[in-house]
């Protein structure tokens, strides 16, 4: 699972307190339903990444991968079994006798991955550990951490403030709030139904355009009214008729359309840049609301156009109004 | 390690005036050393530069003299253990001075390094009252505490530069690895911090060596150390037997900053 949040919301404090390094003010933090609050960081029987590495410097890759097992006392030919073992899993086999320094930023991360899955942990900790890689090698260690992660079966608990890093490799994310929990789900989930504002904004590009509830129609859905058009949509569930709430929409789900075919919107183009393998223009709503959106790279986009909005209302979704 | 850094450096014209000055301060600080040591060789009576021929009587004046030689194995005595025992507490001072945090951290610093900024006098008069109250006074163990005192800021200071650089998260990985605090110490922040410390332990003996004024009041009854020995020698006779002394000291002094060298590298030691 991924803690996801932006810098100061906390959650590396809360990786912290899990580790040990530092003391939660109150709550409990509990394993197997058992206190580890009184455990000692060293007895924890966690592996933690760090984002800057910290393998010890004067030590080679393979000495900081057996640091654990030698101080579990195990045995010189164990120890060497088992650091071959795990270099072969990330990949490092031949850098064994290496210092720290003489190897790549890649590299190093994976040193660190296996100095902590060696020992074979209850929970693996990961406190950005790609923050340091660039783009390249980001994307290549993240699919080996997911990859290790599935094969050995350990809990993997991931810190990070990218959203699609987040997304990517994890089964459950909790987007964090200043030090709370504002929504722990899927990644689907919390892409496609976030429970507030704060979520949808920090998960991806989201339109919001604030309207009225009208009444609700079946399980969690809900008729709303909106820039002219009166749309089911799927809703909150705590969502009460009436309340102010915002639609959410994002980019992918809107298609620009001509004029006078069953369009949901009318407006007009803002702005437009294109991007290659996409545009993306920016939509002014006659109620003064501004659509974000992406059409295919040939579309003709002028700027000043009158258009037609078709949404895609299977992926439309209410949230009560943003509190912030 | 510290090639690398050197290796960028670029190279800045210096101006004449520039290398005059730098010459000229060369000259002022070597003058002294190369005048004693040249000294020491004379096969004259007096001590005199340039020499008066070259002769090794005087350094074996020196070994014949038991008042110099007793100063010398004391003072070397005394600066051994000064350097083991300021070391082993400098050493701890300075992991107990990085657990501490803000200003707190402020005042055990300047605690700590409190004996450099004291004239070295009242520490000496203090000390003196001090060690006749608890029954040490004009002992041998008299003067190895003052000197430990006297030491100690020059090893906190090294071993607590080499301990900043020792970032926390290695501790922090070290314990999720399982290792108790006294494990951590012993594998990973010692062997990191082993520079400082054997820097540390080396200025302190050569401070130790150098003390004078400490040395003059707490000195045990009937010993003196090599610089009082000395001194006390150049009160009554002139002769090139104190220049050899004085290159006895500076060889050793030598010795210690070449060891720092090898060890440490100059360049990170300052």
């Amino acid at each position: 699972m991924t803690l996801l949040g932006p810098s100061g919301c906390g959650k590396s404090t809360t990786l912290r307190c899990l580790a040990g390094f530092l003391e939660p003010d109150g709550g409990e933090i509990e394993v197997d339903g058992q206190s580890i609050l009184a455990t000692p960081s060293n007895r924890r029987g966690f592996g933690i990444v760090f984002q800057n590495y910290a393998l010890f410097p004067h030590m080679t890759v393979a000495e900081n991968i057996g640091y654990g097992l030698r101080l579990r006392k195990c045995s010189g030919s164990e120890i060497g079994t088992r650091v071959r073992d795990v270099m072969s899993l990330v990949k490092l086999t031949g850098l064994e006798h290496r210092m720290p320094r003489e190897i790549s930023g890649g590299q190093q991360q994976r040193v660190a991955l296996a100095r902590a899955l060696v020992l074979k942990p209850k929970l693996l900790l990961l406190d950005e550990p790609l923050a340091n890689l660039d783009a390249r090698l980001r994307d290549e260690v993240r699919w080996l951490i997911r990859d290790l992660q599935q094969q050995s079966g350990i809990t993997a608990f991931y810190v990070t403030h990218d959203q699609s890093e987040a997304m990517a490799i994890s089964d459950m994310v909790a987007v964090m709030k200043k030090g709370r929990v504002a929504q722990f789900a899927s990644p689907r989930e919390i892409y496609q139904k976030p429970v507030e504002r704060y979520v949808a904004d920090f998960t991806g590009e989201a339109n919001f355009l604030s309207c009225r509830s009208l009444e609700a129609c079946g399980e969690g859905r809900m008729r709303i009214s909106v820039g002219g058009a009166e749309l089911d949509v799927d809703c909150v569930a705590s969502l009460e008729p009436g309340e102010a709430a915002e639609l959410l929409l994002r980019p992918e789900s809107l298609q620009l359309a001509t004029l006078g075919e069953d369009v949901t919107f009318r407006g007009r183009i803002v702005k437009s840049a294109f991007l290659g393998a996409s545009q993306h223009c920016e939509i002014a709503l006659a109620d003064g609301g501004v659509l974000k959106l992406t059409t295919p790279p040939n579309d003709p986009v002028r700027i000043g156009d009158e258009v037609g909005i078709v949404v895609d209302r299977s992926h439309a979704w209410l949230m009560p109004e943003g509190t912030e | 390690m510290s090639g690398g850094a050197t290796m960028f450096t670029q190279q800045r014209p210096v101006g004449f005036g520039f290398t005059l000055l730098i010459v000229l301060l060369y000259v002022f600080l070597l003058v002294p050393l190369v005048t004693i040591v040249g000294a020491s060789f004379t096969a004259g009576l007096l001590i005199e530069f340039p020499p008066r021929g070259f002769s090794l009587q005087w350094y074996r004046e020196f070994f014949a003299r038991r008042d110099l030689v007793d100063g010398l194995l004391l003072s070397l005595r005394v600066g051994a253990i000064t350097a083991i025992v300021t070391t082993i507490v400098a050493t701890m001072a300075a992991l107990c001075g990085q657990a501490l945090s803000g200003k707190r951290s402020g005042w055990f610093q300047l605690g700590m390094t409190l004996p450099l900024l004291v004239p070295e006098l009242l520490t000496a008069v203090g000390l003196l009252f001090f060690l006749f109250k608890i029954g040490l006074g004009k002992t041998v163990l008299g003067l190895q505490m003052g000197h430990i005192l006297m030491s100690f800021p020059y090893a906190y200071v090294s071993i607590t530069a080499a301990l900043r650089q020792v970032p926390s998260s290695l501790d922090e990985a070290s314990a999720s690895l399982g290792a108790t605090h006294w494990q951590t110490f012993r594998m990973v922040t010692l062997p990191l911090i082993m520079p400082g410390v054997v820097m540390g332990a080396i200025f302190a003996f050569i401070n130790s060596f150098d003390l004078y004024t400490i040395s003059l009041l707490l000195k045990p009854l009937g010993g003196n150390t090599l610089p009082l020995a000395l001194f006390d020698f150049l009160t009554y006779e002139f002769k090139p037997t104190a220049a050899a002394a004085a290159t006895i000291s500076i060889v050793l002094s030598v010795i210690g900053v070449a060891l720092v060298q090898r060890l440490v590298g100059l360049q990170r030691a300052f």
